[in-house]
């Protein structure tokens, strides 16, 4: 019965999830780094697989498939729209249509240069996924206290906020499905607006009497880096590290347009070996597992 | 003598564009350690009261204010809410909108965190503060995972960890079952005792807390109408004919014109005993069941109930679950094989603890839920109205709500205009349950919690209009956790827990023969004639203990 888009935060027995919520969210950045740095789509294929048997190794699975819903139908669409707006590319696959005097055709390298930002676009968005649902938002949250308090409280708050009006909104629309004469959508969603604002009053008399507007900056916490910390923040270094040194070696080199030109020698095979391994490594081995707390 | 947490001289305070004080001339005191209620009828200052002293008014609403508030020395005209923090902690009434932080862990840590206390003391407090009301468990869990009654722990934990000398709670057990309510008060109760905090609850139920109270301060249009001990208040209100104010075993002694008043069901039982009007133990009247009773009269509520009872819906029913079951995708079930089914004019009250299943069966009836097994069956309109009323009410004039005839049936007649947000709880309430009706005659009339925060005059006029609705020819299903209503309006109580029916029988047999779920007069007679409500005990008291 669970629904909606946005993975959500619960806490398992990960060493992701036991990680601090610093060196978990660089491992996570690190995956989504893969997708930002390269358009090679062996490289691209490979950080997709990284990223989802690291959610898998996380038990978060399911919280990916709850993002795939809304990312996949997202990434069909960019491969579906780019062969046919970019009119780029020798290849043609398919004589077009003319529309006010200029002609729309569809080539092997357009289709191709979806694809890639398809797989792009699910990288990141995937790796994003695995930091919202295997790190801490809170402790996340009170790193970035340190730098902003009252921006980083407003955006947990903002977090904190969607699923609760979600509620409202859903409660709305089932109190407008029990009328006789069910009203339009337009009339349940200006009244959801209207009670969205209650809650933000509601809300920020609630903060007011915790102490909100003396809020001082937090202390720093002192905490001894456990194994779990250590691996991740070295995997996220490796990553990191491996992705950009490739790159300005040259490696993954892809040249869409005008002619498809990909290099796939040693240097791409090793690359696409090394990100799953790596994305792995934190979960592997019998000091991952110990000291876990199995709730 | 100890100095006054809480000090407040001649106050008066009226909201932004209004003429009428909503606090006016207010004067008392708090000691360290107390535990005060407030009471009243609805829109008689009691949440305006808890917002002045934590500093709410006028810092966040705004407004009028004359006279003088201290809280733990400090005046509210000088210091805001986040001053006053430091020495209150503030629990207002919907937990959900309290609760700001994903985690438990977190968000109990919050208040300590903006006073940037270091990172030892805030693990500490929110270590002792969990222990205190007993979350300790819930540390590493998702707020959003929480029951009503964990949120509302959760939210009481996050106002107490940093140790405030006065706690202020706007009707805290408004959300919780029985069970649940009787658990955060006894909670209250220790951290009074055992942290000398200063409680201030505002409460309508009185029947909850005043057993704990050292004293009660009730308010009348924004007066101190009455500031004393429970007796002395209870005696105020009794010569007052101040019925609305009074417990139900407070109102059983005023009706069977016995004194003095009780203010707990421990207290009413000596003086029965102390006037040789003893109660015998026991069941009700026709169904004894007490400790020399026959085995057979001792067996479990499930076990007697179930299968004598035959109700009036067995021939044709205005709306009947054959078998419901209502599974979740992790494999958890919600509802499980529910069989229920009522009659036209019947009127059912639906008991359980929060998480029985018993929303999810009134949306499975009114059909919002489809169950995924199971078959039901509707012998025409059925009207539900859900929890919250203003869900209902999405229209910026009550007339475009509901037609002339509806607004006049909730006593609305010549406020077409006005907007449904500015109507008071009770005026929403009766707009959303005719809109809800329709024009149309439903044959069955559900309603889910309908008196959560209401007061006694309030319930009293909701029972009559669904004794209407009943005559009219509907079924009247009412999920509650409020026992002293259902006696009130129902003939029947079908007890749910974890998904199934676990009592189905007369009102004067469950709200009898249970602990949690029986009235407060049913536990002062023990049960003694099945009696339920202060008039049937009177009788009892007057026809079978005297004679």
């Amino acid at each position: 019965m669970s629904g909606g888009f946005v993975p959500v935060y619960r806490r398992r027995p990960s060493a992701l999830h036991a990680a601090r919520a610093g060196a978990g969210a660089g491992f996570c950045l690190a995956l989504a780094l893969v997708g930002v740095v390269y358009e090679h789509p062996l490289v691209l294929l490979a950080a997709l697989v990284a990223v989802v048997a690291a959610a898998l190794a996380a038990d978060v699975g399911g919280e990916l498939r709850r993002a795939a819903r809304l990312a996949v139908p997202l990434a069909l669409l960019v491969a579906a729209i780019n062969p046919i707006v970019s009119q780029q590319g020798q290849t043609v696959l398919v004589r077009g249509w003319e529309i006010l005097g200029r002609r729309f055709d569809v080539t092997l390298e357009a289709l191709a240069y979806g694809g890639v930002a398809a797989l792009r676009l699910l990288v990141v968005v995937f790796a994003l996924a695995l930091l919202s649902a295997a790190v801490d938002p809170d402790e996340l949250l009170r790193l970035f206290r340190r730098v902003s308090y009252r921006s980083a409280l407003t955006a947990a708050l903002a977090t904190r906020l969607v699923p609760v009006l979600a509620r409202d909104a859903s409660r709305m629309s089932d109190a407008a499905r029990c009328r006789p004469q069910p009203p339009g959508r337009s009339a349940v969603a200006r009244a959801a607006l209207a009670g969205a604002l209650d809650r933000a009053v509601d809300v920020a008399a609630s903060l007011e009497v915790r102490g909100y507007a003396r809020a001082r900056r937090p202390a720093r916490t002192r905490r001894p880096w456990s194994r779990h910390d250590l691996r991740l923040a070295t995997v996220a270094l490796a990553l990191v590290t491996v992705a950009i040194a490739a790159r300005a070696l040259g490696a993954g080199s892809f040249t869409p347009y005008p002619r498809l030109e990909l290099s796939a020698g040693p240097a791409e095979a090793l690359l696409c070996a090394a990100l799953p391994a790596l994305a792995l490594a934190p979960f592997a081995g019998r000091s991952a597992r110990l000291g876990v707390a199995h709730a | 003598m100890p100095e006054p947490v809480l000090a407040v001289e001649r106050f008066t305070y009226s909201y932004p564009s209004s003429a009428v004080p909503a606090l006016d001339d207010v004067s008392l005191s708090l000691d360290p350690g107390s535990f005060t209620v407030v009471t009243g009828a609805s829109g008689c200052g009691k949440s305006t009261l808890l917002r002045a002293a934590c500093g709410l008014v006028p810092h966040f609403h705004g407004g009028e204010v004359s006279g003088e508030l201290f809280a733990g020395g400090m005046s509210v005209r000088q210091h805001g809410p986040s001053d006053l923090a430091e020495v209150c902690g503030t629990l207002l009434q919907d937990p959900e909108t309290q609760v700001v932080m994903n985690g438990v862990r977190a968000e109990i840590a919050l208040a300590l965190e903006h006073r940037g206390e270091p990172q030892g003391a805030v693990a500490r407090a929110v270590e002792e503060a969990s222990l205190a009301l007993g979350v300790g468990h819930l540390l590493d869990r998702g707020v959003d995972t929480l029951s009503g009654g964990e949120l509302q722990r959760v939210a009481l934990a996050g106002a107490i960890a940093h140790r405030p000398r006065l706690l202020l709670l706007d009707e805290p057990a408004s959300q919780l079952d029985p069970v649940a309510g009787d658990e955060l008060v006894s909670l209250l109760r220790r951290l009074n005792e055992e942290w000398d905090v200063a409680v201030l609850v505002a409460e309508h139920r009185l029947e909850r807390c005043l057993a704990g109270a050292d004293r009660v301060v009730a308010l009348d249009r924004g007066r101190v109408a009455c500031d004393a001990a429970p007796p002395e208040f209870l005696a105020w209100a009794a010569a007052e004919d101040r019925d609305d104010l009074l417990t139900p075993a407070a109102r059983l002694f005023k009706q069977a014109g016995m004194g003095p008043l009780p203010a707990s069901v421990k207290q009413a039982r000596v003086l029965l005993r102390g006037a040789g009007l003893a109660p015998a133990a026991g069941g009700p009247a026709d169904d004894y069941s007490g400790d020399d009773a026959p085995a057979s009269a001792r067996r479990p509520m499930r076990a007697r109930l179930r299968p004598r009872w035959r109700s009036r819906s067995a021939g044709h029913a205005a709306l009947s679950l054959h078998g419901v079951w209502l599974e979740l995708e992790d494999g958890g079930a919600i509802l499980r094989g529910v069989d229920f089914a009522i009659a036209p004019g019947e009127r059912v009250a639906l008991m359980g603890r929060n998480g029985a299943g018993k929303s999810t069966l009134l949306r499975v009836a009114r059909g919002l839920v489809e169950p995924t097994r199971g078959d039901v069956r509707r012998a025409g309109e059925v009207a539900l109205l859900l929890q919250n009323p203003g869900d209902y009410l999405i229209h910026e004039r009550a007339g475009d709500e509901t037609d002339a005839a509806g607004l006049a049936a909730a006593g609305l007649e010549g406020r077409a205009s006005a907007n449904p947000r500015d109507l008071s709880g009770g005026e929403r309430q009766r707009l959303a349950l005719e809109v809800a009706l329709g024009t149309s005659a439903p044959a069955a009339v559900l309603l889910d919690e309908p008196t959560r925060g209401m007061d006694w005059p309030r319930r009293r006029a909701l029972a009559e209009r669904l004794r209407a609705l009943a005559v009219a020819g509907a079924g009247v299903v009412v999920a509650t956790h409020d026992s002293g209503f259902a006696a009130e309006v129902a003939d029947r109580v079908v007890l749910m827990g974890q998904g199934v029916v676990i009592a189905d029988g007369p009102a004067a047999e469950v709200l009898v023969g249970g602990w949690h779920f029986a009235t407060e007069v049913a536990r002062v007679l023990d049960g003694a004639g099945g009696a339920l409500t202060p008039e049937e005990g009177a009788l009892v008291i007057e026809r079978e203990l005297v004679g």
